[in-house]
């Protein structure tokens, strides 16, 4: 192990915690401020992402395995859907939101705004795992052709 | 009001909810997940003929999803046309899934079967909602949606050939959103809608403003969904992308996914776009033309083909441009012959590719010339692809020759007998391609020199379903040429 | 002149379609496979960039409602539509670089040309 390898490492390892708190924060805020399902989950997955680069994949794979990763990504989608169909349960159309009764709570609030912000949470998880998952199949399709990374 | 008010938006929310719960579905009880597709399709089509039900009896219906009414919200709409797409893609998309159970185990590894049920899915819940969605927006990404699982399933199938095409395919059909996505970014613009109902209400007073903007606007659409469905020029990806991938994909990329976008251009055109504006540039005739440039030139490279499923893709370019002919003649029994050959193509070129896939499966032959003498190994299979290419020519009794009678009747309408030639010279190439192929099978005095594996079941069954609803389609036309009629007085 | 005039005045629209054409011309003419990838990106952006100069007011502010004030706001339906663009050309865009991976995998390759090559000679 070279310097630089330590460098890099020992900054990717006190950088990654507030990567992923900054993420979650952006998830669970989508529906008070700009952000949301997308760009959080985009920066939780990134940091999963830099784990794998400035380690190495193995150690990134232990953080979050491959079945977890796929099996979070079909079960995000489904959660939007599940509360799509929630709503028409509850008597409005699909993916209402106050129309069908969820609590909306007082504006502003982390709490508030009924189905959306299940909706980003759901979201934030299924982009996250989908970055995951994007940049592991890549990376190992390589593997397999022999290529140099 | 029960559940059934809420069927358009079911209908979408169950494909793609069987789409991501299939591959989970597959990791944890393998055995189930192909009959959960089969049970989610068959749902869905049940659902959307009790929208026929529903349209027919109460008029359109429109569904607010959310419950947001149109400036805000995203809106579907039900009316006749759309629900007749609906149930093509439906029917079709259900019967070839049966086909595909058993196609797919061999053509394919096994631990990517769950994928493919997924994209399947995902495909099909893409083109449900392409049918059904009431605004551009929603439009544009059914459309990539649809793209990718299109290209994925032909790419699932991982051999060298596969991969270049379904590149290909994605580069050029990304090149048509981009298209499409200009387009729509020129009529917010100016009408600042992107329902289409509302788009309607604002384009002739913009069209009198911005004409240049709605021209770009109009060129942009016809590339974007000329590329997605290969209508002449933009057909390069075509025969690649539909001769290598698995049959099953074959046959839904050609007999439904490329009609998905005729369809849509036919909305643009005709719900969208006003009158004046087609009037004051020649559209139609662009599209005339290019159609019948399509229905020529297919045919004739379908001509020197000697790769089966290659000579059935050059066919489909042929084919969509009949399509492209009934939107193009501005004629209202012109139109419904179009939408007529929509049905029956679907149904028949997607028996055809099947039944390339079991002589794919039983003898592993793809050369045209290896095949004489195969009707004595596979009578049902061959006997099947004489059904759909006498459709191709359009012989008395099947579903082809109905829909090329009301084209040349609309044609002939409109005053415009050139396009009748046209359709008679068609049927004369098709023939010249599809004859031999059945002469050479049933007719050859020798043995045939090929094994041949036994065919299951499984895989028969819906070349006997095909074979009686091309006949179908061709004794009793009138209730769906009633149905096309009315549907098309929304337009006139 | 006048046109002159005209088309200064709308410069970010002439930016988006030059870069449309640029990108859809590097897209259908380079032999390159991660070339046209890039190309297909920037043509995508284009059209983003296009949608974002329509939504915007001059002088507009974001449009997040605050007690009592009642001020001048951009349009935040193109900015909103644009993010669904961009994930959608995100997910285009991993798709085909994965596609690119097994091409390589397969010709060794990833010129278009050599590609046609092989294939040509197979």
């Amino acid at each position: 192990m070279t310097l630089e390898d330590q460098i890099v490492r020992i900054t990717s390892r006190l950088v990654v915690p507030f990567i992923q708190v900054y993420g979650i924060y952006i998830i669970l805020h989508g529906h008070l401020s700009p952000g949301g399902g997308f760009s959080g989950g985009a920066i939780f997955g990134s940091s999963l992402v830099l784990v794998a680069l400035s380690f190495n994949l193995e150690v990134g794979a232990k953080q979050i395995s491959h079945d977890t990763s796929s099996i979070l990504e079909s079960g995000g989608a489904l959660g939007f859907i599940l509360t799509g169909l929630v709503a028409v349960v509850l008597g409005g159309n699909f993916l209402s939101n106050q129309a069908a009764g969820f609590p909306m709570g007082e504006a502003g609030e982390l709490f508030s705004a009924g189905a959306i912000f299940i909706i980003t949470t759901f979201l934030g998880i299924k982009v996250a795992s989908t970055i995951i998952t994007l940049f592991y199949n890549i990376i190992e399709e390589e593997d397999k052709s022999g290529a140099s990374h | 009001m029960g559940l059934e008010q809420h069927f358009p938006a079911l209908i979408i929310a169950i494909l793609f909810g069987i789409a991501f719960f299939s591959p989970l579905l597959y990791r944890w009880a393998r055995k189930i997940s192909a009959p959960a597709l089969i049970t989610a399709l068959t749902l869905a089509l049940a659902m959307s003929i009790s929208l026929l039900i529903q349209v027919t009896q109460g008029g359109n219906i429109t569904y607010y999803l959310g419950g947001w009414p149109p400036p805000w919200g995203v809106e579907l709409k039900i009316d006749l046309l759309r629900v007749y797409m609906l149930i093509i893609v439906l029917a079709v998309s259900t019967w070839i899934m049966i086909y595909a159970l058993k196609d797919l185990e061999h053509e394919l590894k096994t631990e990517m079967l769950g994928w493919y049920y997924s994209l399947y899915a995902l495909l099909v819940g893409s083109m449900a909602g392409i049918t059904l969605t009431n605004d551009l927006f929603n439009l544009f990404v059914l459309m990539e949606i649809c793209a990718i699982s299109a290209c994925a399933i032909i790419s699932i199938k991982e051999d060298r050939a596969c991969l270049e095409a379904s590149f290909k395919y994605l580069i050029l059909s990304a090149m048509g959103t981009g298209c499409f996505l200009l387009g729509v970014a020129m009529i917010y613009m100016v009408t600042g809608h992107l329902n289409y109902d509302l788009v309607s209400e604002a384009l002739p007073k913009a069209v009198e403003l911005y004409p240049n903007n709605m021209f770009a606007a109009a060129a942009l659409f016809i590339v974007a969904f000329g590329t997605k469905s290969a209508l002449f020029p933009l057909h390069v990806w075509l025969p690649d992308a539909h001769a290598s991938a698995p049959s099953p994909s074959s046959a839904m990329l050609s007999g439904v996914v490329i009609k998905i976008y005729a369809f849509a251009l036919f909305i643009m055109f005709y719900q969208i776009f006003p009158r004046t504006l087609l009037d004051s540039i020649p559209l139609n005739e662009i599209v005339l033309w290019l159609a019948s440039m399509g229905i020529m030139f297919g045919s004739i490279f379908a001509m020197v083909q000697v790769d089966l499923k290659k000579m059935l893709a050059y066919s489909s370019i042929g084919q969509i441009g009949y399509v492209f002919l009934g939107i193009g003649l501005d004629d209202s029994m012109a139109m419904a012959g179009g939408f007529y050959h929509l049905l029956v193509h679907a149904i028949m070129k997607s028996m055809l590719f099947m039944a390339a896939g079991v002589i794919i499966y039983s003898t592993g032959i793809r050369q045209i010339k290896q095949l004489g003498g195969i009707g004595q190994v596979l009578p049902v299979t061959m006997l099947a692809f004489t059904i759909g290419s006498a459709s191709m020519i359009g012989l008395p009794g099947t579903g082809g020759l109905i829909s090329k009678w009301y084209l040349a009747l609309g044609a002939l309408d409109i005053g415009r007998p050139i396009f009748v030639v046209i359709i008679l010279a068609s049927s004369l190439l098709n023939a010249v391609y599809y004859m031999p192929i059945i002469v050479n099978a049933f007719m050859q005095q020798e043995e045939f020199e090929h094994e041949a594996k036994p065919v299951p079941r499984q895989m028969l069954i819906p070349l006997i379903v095909g074979m009686a609803a091309i006949i179908f389609f061709g004794v009793f036309s009138r209730p769906v040429i009633v149905l096309l009629e009315s549907a098309m007085q929304m337009f006139f | 002149m006048e046109l002159l005039i005209k088309i200064l005045h709308n410069y970010y629209y002439m930016v988006a379609i030059l870069l449309f054409i640029i990108g859809m011309h590097t897209m259908l003419t380079h032999s390159n496979l991660i070339k046209k990838v890039i190309a297909m990106n920037i043509m995508d952006t284009s059209v983003f960039l296009l949608f974002v100069a329509i939504g915007y007011t001059y002088g507009g502010e974001a449009p997040i409602v605050r007690e009592g004030s009642e001020v001048l706001y951009v349009n935040p339906l193109p900015g909103s539509l644009m993010l669904t663009g961009i994930v959608v050309a995100v997910s285009i865009t991993a798709y085909a670089l994965s596609l690119i991976v097994k091409i390589y995998r397969y010709y060794g390759t990833v010129d278009y040309d050599e590609i046609c090559l092989i294939r040509s000679q197979e």
